[in-house]
């Protein structure tokens, strides 16, 4: 399987270093097999400064729990100065949404999910939150949690100059034992779900086709199915 | 076999007063089930969301569907201040057993961290078999904290629940849509978001049961510097009777305004489309039926210019009737449609557009 950078996260990446300050670290960290360091690569191109690869067979299979168990050790070893913690909304394969704020517990950190814009305001960041019905502006205290909803629909575009500079910086992988971690924490065994059987989505109709040339044939068949008359 | 005295022989005399004809190894008079690891969970815990003094439908259909599926109790928090008793009559109605009324100052308004840590203590008192909630924005968010807190296995955004007992499998697409997948959670409380439409809207009727205050006395420690409401009570696609589907089969823009012209003239009539109108910005994530957009069972769902790509179908299968119009004679679209025109759908909605 072909490992790309997800459109959320990457998104997420950009709104991050639009808002970079001279000092500001931006490490990009995600778990996955050997061939994830190909997204977190271009990571370092459009502008991260270090990458952590969490990668190791016994982290295969995990659910959400053991994803974030995994997420929050790293966290809690390698990022525990991290002014914010920033995730995008949803992985745009498997759509649980679940991570970011499982993180955040097990942090005990606070947490904002569907965040639209970030800025600075004095020392500290300030998130507009999306939540459908109302828009809602907090302040994120240090080591808080941060999940972009959206995505850019066209991407960055990276110069050459960006990817000669992205292939110099460093990567790092890091294995269960190098995040502390036992067996029964990660993976497969760490998780609290299971998957007991795949189907296929079989909802198939009896279907009746007409070849229909006349467009007015089409919009009276339309309207006599919608139970309006002209 | 000299030398085995702890009763798993299959030979031996009685030692200790345990037989070892008897497989337990209990000793007399006691229970054969006698396990203390086995969990006592029990029952549903569902929170009954509320938005404008309302009961949402998600919630309402969430506890009709625990109270149907199970024999278990059902249990449900419900947040708000005095007013909210209001609301009791209605949420017994469908099925609910004992509310779970949370009180307090910090939960006046919604913060994920508060919302999960009360959900939590109710949870702790009920000691629920499962934990239900719906997949609405606050949901999603308050869901995957309250089971970090529960140490709960989480299944996202699940279309079907069967329940053997207490213990319950959840159907979820999988694989962007192509696959099913049947999940269950390790230990106790199982838990799982659920999709407004999923299950079938219950009927409002009033019922009694008990109602019990829980205190929460936490503090919210959110700095919130502003909200602002969006006045415009923008309508929900889940509610419409007839759904106009437009998908990347529509090359003209003007057809969606068409469309919505249609719409405004058939009573209970609304657009939606597939992702491929989002990601041109022709129409509003909030119309998206799909994976990752809403899931509707209109009575009948149009869809126009869809290919019907798994992920789009797994957001209307659930409606009584499906019209597919569609140049493209073979589209996955008609196998999921009863009826199917194939047709160039865009002078069709013209002159559909004209007739009305």
């Amino acid at each position: 399987m072909p490992s790309i950078l997800d459109p959320y996260c990457e998104h997420a990446l950009t709104k991050v270093l639009s808002i970079k300050e001279e000092g500001d670290e931006v490490v990009a960290f995600t778990m996955g097999p050997p061939q994830a360091s190909e997204a977190l690569r271009r990571c370092l191109c459009l502008g991260a400064d270090k990458a952590f690869l969490l990668s190791d067979r016994a982290f295969a299979g995990a659910d959400t729990w053991a994803t974030s168990r995994a997420v929050a050790a790293f966290v809690q070893r390698y990022g525990s100065d991290a002014d914010l913690v920033v995730f995008g909304q949803k992985a745009s394969d498997g759509e649980t949404g679940q991570v970011p704020f499982e993180v955040a517990q097990m942090l005990s950190v606070q947490q904002f999910a569907y965040v639209k814009d970030m800025r600075r305001s004095g020392g500290s960041f300030v998130v507009a939150q999306d939540y459908g019905d109302s828009e809602v502006e907090c302040e994120a205290p240090a080591g808080s949690v941060v999940a972009f909803s959206d995505v850019d629909p066209c991407g960055t575009l990276m110069s050459i100059s960006d990817r000669l500079r992205g292939a110099q910086k460093p990567l790092e992988t890091i294995d269960r034992v190098g995040l502390g971690l036992g067996l029964y924490s990660v993976g497969l065994k760490g998780s609290r779900t299971r998957i007991v059987r795949t189907g296929t989505n079989d909802v198939r109709r009896k279907n009746r086709k007409a070849v229909v040339g006349n467009p007015s044939r089409v919009a009276e068949l339309l309207l006599e199915e919608m139970g309006a008359r002209p | 076999m000299s030398g085995c005295s702890d009763g798993s022989c299959s030979s031996g005399s009685c030692t200790g007063g345990s037989c070892s004809d008897n497989p337990d190894r209990l000793p007399p008079g006691m229970l054969k089930r006698y396990d203390l690891n086995e969990s006592t969970a029990d029952g549903t815990l569902v929170w009954a969301e509320t938005e404008d003094g309302k009961v949402t439908r998600n919630s309402a259909e969430i506890i009709a569907e625990s109270s149907r599926i199970s024999d278990g109790r059902v249990f449900v928090a419900l947040f708000g201040g005095p007013e909210a008793k209001s609301l009791y009559p209605e949420i017994f109605g469908y099925g609910a057993d004992t509310i779970y009324h949370v009180r307090g100052k910090a939960t006046e308004s919604y913060s994920p961290e508060v919302y999960a840590e009360a959900l939590a203590q109710v949870a702790e008192r009920v000691n629920p078999a499962s934990v239900l909630i719906g997949a609405s924005p606050r949901g999603r968010e308050t869901a995957p904290r309250l089971a970090a807190m529960l140490g709960s296995g989480l299944t996202a955004d699940c279309t079907g629940i069967a329940a053997d007992g207490r213990r319950i499998v959840v159907t979820r697409p999988a694989f962007g849509g192509v696959l099913t997948a049947d999940i269950e959670c390790v230990g106790f409380p199982q838990m799982a978001t659920i999709r407004q439409g999923v299950f079938p809207t219950p009927e409002r009727r009033e019922g009694q049961g008990t109602a019990i205050y829980w205190q929460y006395s936490g503090e919210s420690r959110k700095k919130v510097l502003s909200v602002s409401r969006r006045s415009e009570k923008a309508s929900d696609i889940s509610d419409a009777r007839v759904l106009i589907a437009l998908g990347a089969g529509i090359r003209d823009r003007t057809i969606v305004d068409l469309a919505e012209e249609v719409a405004s003239s058939v009573d209970g009539a609304m657009v939606c489309c597939s992702r491929a109108l989002v990601e041109r910005g022709w129409m509003p994530q909030s119309r998206q039926v799909g994976m990752t957009g809403r899931t509707v069972r209109p009575e009948l769902y149009i869809a126009v210019g869809i290919s019907g790509a798994v992920q789009h179908i797994t957001g209307m299968s659930g409606a009584n009737r499906v019209v597919a119009v569609n140049t493209d004679e073979k589209a996955p679209i008609h196998g999921y449609a009863d009826l199917s025109i194939i047709s160039d759908a865009e002078p069709a909605l013209r002159e559909l557009a004209r007739l009305i």
